[in-house]
């Protein structure tokens, strides 16, 4: 995989990152649809700062994008928007026409017989893949493929981390509300099926 | 196909896919292994992106709604960092 592949960094630089704005979120007082807006936003953004710009484009385009949302209005971010689409139109035109007259990898893998429709489903399929993948449009295939891992493989490590957020949350939660339940499971020595050997730290 | 990238052997290009297999979930692998569609990996790949996308967003709206009945806020901080290390 190109690039820094080092996902113990990346989880605490993310969480790192994400914690800041989820401190600032808490300090202004918002609607629980702007909150979630906000921490939507937040994790992105802490996503694309975490992993870093080199190696992938799909976190230069996380903040391009993210900037060009929060700021106001601008004429010259609104050019540099269409100068994309152009340039992506393009791009997308002449990868179409040469698939056309010469064989591109994919279409090696597919028998002969079946070479067009799959030739066709490849590219149905990659123009999906590109819409999914942050800075997907400009990449070509192989690229997209390596763009694709990388961010799958980030995917994860946010998931994860946000996961383990949301459960030391509702624990603390939980105790700071003085949960009969949780107490007495604790009492009983109940072992949770999830949470069981979590629950010492506490 | 692409003068900028040389030409690129089929090789890397198995182990591309390959690389990408095992980064989807187990019941994509257990297909066949080496032959499977360029397509079908395709297809894997943006459904696999996608599922993490929605988790990603229910895991955020979950947050969301934790923050919202949370008084104070450092200790969590501190909490959540020991997770991690």
């Amino acid at each position: 995989m190109r690039g820094p592949c080092n996902t113990m960094a990346f989880k605490q630089g993310f969480l790192g990152s994400l914690l800041l704005s989820l401190q600032s979120c808490k300090a202004t007082m918002m609607s629980l649809e702007e909150r979630k807006r906000a921490i939507k936003s937040s994790a992105d953004i802490a996503m694309a700062t975490a992993r870093g710009v080199t190696g992938a484009r799909w976190p230069r385009a996380i903040l391009s994008s993210s900037s060009s949302s929060s700021s106001s209005p601008c004429k010259t971010q609104g050019k540099v928007r269409r100068c994309k689409n152009i340039v992506r139109r393009y791009h997308c035109h002449k990868r179409r026409r040469r698939d056309g007259n010469g064989t591109s990898f994919f279409a090696r893998t597919a028998s002969s017989s079946s070479a067009e429709v799959a030739r066709r489903l490849v590219k149905k399929r990659t123009r999906v893949l590109r819409r999914m993948i942050p800075g997907g449009e400009l990449l070509d295939e192989i690229s997209l493929l390596h763009e694709a891992m990388d961010y799958v493989v980030h995917l994860h490590a946010e998931v994860d981390v946000l996961r383990r957020v949301s459960k030391a949350l509702r624990r603390r939660s939980d105790a700071s509300s003085g949960r009969s339940a949780s107490s007495a499971q604790l009492h009983e020595g109940t072992v949770q099926v999830s949470g069981g050997s979590e629950l010492n730290p506490c | 196909m692409s003068s900028r990238r040389g030409r690129i052997t089929d090789e890397e290009i198995n182990e591309l896919i390959s690389k990408l297999q095992a980064l989807l979930p187990e019941s994509s692998r257990s297909r066949a292994a080496s032959r499977s569609s360029a397509s079908k990996l395709l297809k894997e790949t943006c459904s696999y992106i996608k599922s993490l996308h929605r988790e990603v967003d229910d895991l955020s709206d979950r947050l969301s709604e934790l923050m919202s009945t949370m008084d104070d806020n450092s200790p969590q901080a501190e909490i959540i960092r020991s997770l991690l290390r």
